[in-house]
């Protein structure tokens, strides 16, 4: 049998294949067909524990280097230094080999070493700094005090011989005082000077006061810059604070309140001498400290910089090492021969393509075992690989929101790709909304390349669905002709087919009729007449037009839809399908639904007036249909024989629902008893497995008990394919498909009403944009109005992009969404299936979100 | 111009792009894409625009209005 080339229309023919590797190279096997990204490996070792395989240690080692690499970049960031980002279109990474990961790993330890001990001492450099600035303000600070006071040393002594002297007495007074140089120690005082946070010194000062019962002079001045906590690595402001006391304990306990209240003491001599020395040193260590400082950051920032070249592609590298790792841990080990054993999906017309990458990396590994792939024959329900391109990608992934299609069903997508966006436009229908839409969607797809990098998550949404929002716009610019609307007004394109009948006396507010310019001759030839227009029973017209539309473009939706689920049943050789659903399925719908479309075009295609007849309703038509079949409603008749035939199609729809009901299920049961009384059996609950050699595929009967044989037996996927034959159950179904088919193909037809509803929406809401603003302004004159046209443009104009494009245009794809996954999915796709998920480097970088950061 | 037999015109004319469609498709994996688009596409931009055209082909109502000025009653 020839290779059935893969298409879009359903998924690819998928194989389970078992590859042998030999153990040296599985990490090369598997980094290669990680490129590849064709294969999907099954997990053989799902009974142990994410601790118990094989490549724990290693991936371990590189969750390591992941974090020493993220550590990087977080101090990149702190030190603002920009990232070079990864560009998967130019950059190219070959694959690593294992001394190159060991070499990468020992450099990432190295280098955190490098910049922590960097940082480390940058800390405690920081930490230095800041405390000796905070000595120079206290010495600075401070050293006012003790100039003040020493000029008053004699009041200080009155205050403590006499209590009811006042402590400082009118210190600014005599802070000239000749002998500044007399001792505190003289009298006994002693004092603790530090520095305190400014939104703790009322706290401070009441604790201070409160232990040692007001027994203390506080002194204190702001510090007019803010200081860095290097704790906290943010401005913080203080002040300087000296504290004079009587007594060692009192200072020993002042001592230790200011610590437990966070501030910091320093020595400061009382001798002005001294301290200017003391200041001296402290700005000399100041400026040393200072210096180092900016060395350490200039290496630590080059450090970073040289880092930040290659941090991408490194975070790249072991990001892609370590799914190869956790694929390895999928593999089973086989220690006699040491060789891994992989077992996964791969779609059947690729197979040669993983066999020549298998070779090519045996080649480069100059190893005598060769790399063996096996198809093997299974009973498993392959996974649903259905291909994308460009185009198709977004509208396969709005259908894959939904479910993922049966293996081999008819891909749901295909009708998609036009019908979702042409009953988008039936909605959307205005020409003027459409160009507007037309031109995003083709900026989009022009600059493709830039605009792919915007990382703004809305943006990015619509852009994905580019191609979307082009073929919807395309199709609404053809709605938008046919319902003439562009902007809520009319294109006069062809003359009218209608004119007006002024009577002789004609004063204007008169109502005028129109009648059509040649009876059985011209019609307006594309899209609704514009003299339509602004009538009074323009509505009525509009209405009745699109509510027939949606009927008939509903009809024909769904029984395009039905006719899928023939070709699905055709594909999987199940011609009960068909006999039992798709065909009294068929002649249901048909007879009625089908039936009513055929009134509507037939009475459209009738002149009424002409043969002087009058035309009937149609809805009442079809009530008296199914209320008294056989009588017509007030006797008018559609057609001569209309109420045999009426009669007829009821029949014939009601007698499809015992087919409906009944066919399947028993030609199940007499098949399966067919089948028992020629002495077949159920295979039983353990799915079994033949492994076939390489070179003789036809032979299904070669399988000599190969070790892959055995290992099929547990699945996760495994749905039971051999199910026992349950009448019960079968039946159960097809009542129930049988009550859905039929109740939905009534609430579905009216759920298609939905196109009349919105696209009349649509056009009434522009219509009312355009009266309350353009309209407006162009009946205002002069300059004034000029100017009120600018705005009111303006206004028109952001207004309609806002509402009628954005917001309506959501609301459109929204319904349009529904019909196609309802109304259109319900008839043929099963939804049975399960996704193709490659292991596949490529799709690793584009959904990671960690590694979103690194791709530019 | 225009009449009830632009309707079958139309068919035709709609019936011949789909055979085009369905043989100038670019071949290969992507065919069948081409071919369901293309055709379906085209039917159904014929349906809406047959759809429009019945609905006026033997109007059982006319254009009715009141607010008409003297200058463009002629037109």
């Amino acid at each position: 049998m020839a290779p059935k080339q893969d298409t879009p229309f359903r998924s690819a023919d998928m194989s389970m294949v078992q590859l042998y590797i030999s153990n040296e190279i599985g990490r090369e096997v598997c980094n290669a067909l990680g490129e590849l990204g064709l294969v999907h490996f099954r997990d053989l070792n799902s009974e142990l524990s994410a601790f118990q395989r094989a490549f724990t240690q290693d991936i371990r080692r590189l969750d390591n280097v992941e974090r020493q690499l993220r550590y990087f970049h977080s101090q990149m960031e702190k030190a603002g230094i920009p990232l070079r980002k990864f560009d998967p279109d130019v950059d190219i990474l070959t694959p690593p080999t294992t001394t190159e990961i060991d070499e990468l790993a020992e450099r990432a330890q190295t280098l955190e070493q490098r910049v922590s001990s960097l940082n480390e001492s940058y800390e405690t450099l920081k930490k230095r700094e800041v405390e000796l600035t905070e000595w120079r303000w206290v010495l600075r600070e401070a050293g006012g005090f003790f100039d003040r006071a020493h000029g008053n040393v004699e009041e200080i002594r009155a205050s403590t011989d006499n209590d009811d002297a006042p402590l400082l007495q009118d210190v600014e007074q005599h802070n000239t005082a000749a002998d500044v140089e007399r001792s505190f120690s003289g009298m006994n005082i002693g004092f603790v000077a530090g520095v305190i946070g400014r939104d703790r010194v009322d706290a401070f000062e009441r604790i201070l006061w409160r232990t040692l019962r007001g027994n203390l002079y506080m002194n204190q001045a702001e510090i007019p810059e803010p200081l860095i906590d290097p704790t906290i690595n943010e401005p913080v402001l203080k002040n300087v604070f000296v504290i004079f006391a009587h007594g060692k304990e009192i200072l020993a306990k002042i001592r230790r309140i200011s610590e437990s209240m966070g501030a910091e003491v320093y020595n400061v001599d009382e001798h002005s001498d001294l301290r200017r020395d003391q200041v001296h040193e402290v700005n000399a260590r100041l400026e040393d400290v200072q210096n180092v400082l900016r060395n350490t950051q200039q290496t630590l920032e080059a450090e970073l910089a040289q880092i930040s070249q290659s941090l991408s592609a490194w975070m790249i590298t072991i990001s892609k090492e370590k799914a190869v790792y956790n694929t390895l841990n999928l593999f089973s080990y086989d220690r006699a021969r040491r060789t891994l054993i992989a077992e996964g999906w791969c779609p059947t017309n690729d197979l040669p393509l993983i066999r020549s990458t298998l070779q090519d990396v045996n080649n480069r590994a100059g190893l005598s075992v060769p790399s063996i792939i096996n198809e093997i024959r299974t009973n498993k329900t392959p996974p649903t690989y259905l291909k994308t391109n460009k185009f198709t990608e977004a509208f396969q992934t709005i259908v894959n929101a939904y479910g993922t299609a049966t293996y081999q069903e008819v891909n749901p997508a295909i009708p998609v790709i036009v019908t979702f966006p042409f009953l988008f436009a039936v909605m959307f229908g205005d020409f003027g909304h459409a160009l507007i839409m037309l031109c995003a969607a083709l900026a989009m797809i022009y600059w493709e390349k830039p605009l792919k990098k915007v990382t703004f998550e809305l943006f990015a949404m619509v852009f994905y669905g580019r191609y979307i929002v082009l073929v919807m716009a395309v199709f609404s610019v053809y709605t938008g002709l046919i319902y003439n609307d562009v902007f809520s007004k009319s294109m006069t394109l062809f003359d009218s087919q209608w004119k007006w009948v002024v009577p002789e006396n004609f004063k204007e507010g008169m109502t005028v009729k129109a009648v059509l310019r040649e009876p059985n001759g011209y019609r307006y030839p594309f899209g609704l007449d514009w003299r339509w227009h602004g009538t009074e029973n323009e509505l009525l017209f509009i209405n009745s037009y699109k509510m027939k539309m949606a009927i008939i473009l509903g009809w024909a939706h769904m029984t395009y839809s039905l006719c899928f689920s023939y070709i699905n049943a055709r594909h999987f050789k199940r011609p009960i399908d068909i006999w039992g659903n798709f065909v009294p399925g068929m002649i249901f719908f048909q007879s009625i639904f089908g039936y009513l479309v055929l009134c509507i075009i037939y009475k459209w295609s009738v002149d009424w007036f002409g043969t002087g007849r009058q035309p009937p309703g149609l809805l009442n038509m079809l009530i008296y249909m199914f209320l008294q079949p056989g009588t017509l409603d007030g006797g008018v008749e559609l057609y001569p024989g209309q109420a045999t035939v009426q009669v007829i199609l009821l029949l014939l729809a009601v007698i499809q629902v015992p087919i409906l009901l009944f066919l399947k299920p028993f030609y199940l049961r007499w098949e399966n008893n067919r089948a028992r009384a020629k002495g077949y059996r159920g295979i039983g609950e353990r799915s079994r497995v033949s492994a076939l050699d390489e070179d003789d595929e036809e032979d299904p009967s070669n399988g000599d008990d190969y070790e892959g044989a055995a290992m099929l037996t547990h699945d996760e996927h495994g749905d039971g394919e051999h199910e026992e034959f349950e009448f019960g159950e079968v039946m159960i179904h097809q009542v129930i498909h049988t009550i859905e088919f039929c109740l939905n193909s009534v609430s579905h037809t009216a759920s298609y009403l939905r196109l009349w509803a919105l696209s009349l929406a649509h056009q009434q809401l522009s219509a009312v944009l355009w009266s309350m603003t353009m309209a407006k302004a162009l009946e205002s004159k002069g300059l004034g109005g000029a100017i009120f046209l600018v705005v009111a443009f303006a206004m028109f104009f952001v207004l309609s992009v806002i509402i009628l494009i954005i917001m309506e245009g959501v609301s459109a794809m929204l319904h349009s969404l529904r019909l196609a996954w309802v109304e259109s999915f319900s008839k043929f796709a099963e939804f049975g299936g399960w996704p193709f998920t490659p292991f596949s480097f490529k799709q690793q970088l584009e959904e990671s979100e960690e590694l979103k950061e690194y791709i530019g | 111009m225009a009449n009830g037999w632009s309707i079958i015109i139309g068919l035709v004319i709609v019936a011949g792009m789909c055979v085009a469609a369905w043989i100038f498709s670019p071949k290969g994996e992507n065919q069948v894409l081409w071919r369901s688009s293309l055709i379906l596409a085209f039917v159904s931009c014929y349906l809406m625009w047959a759809i429009t055209f019945l609905a006026q082909l033997h109007p059982l109502i006319e254009p009715r209005r009141s607010d008409l000025r003297k200058e463009y009653i002629h037109h």
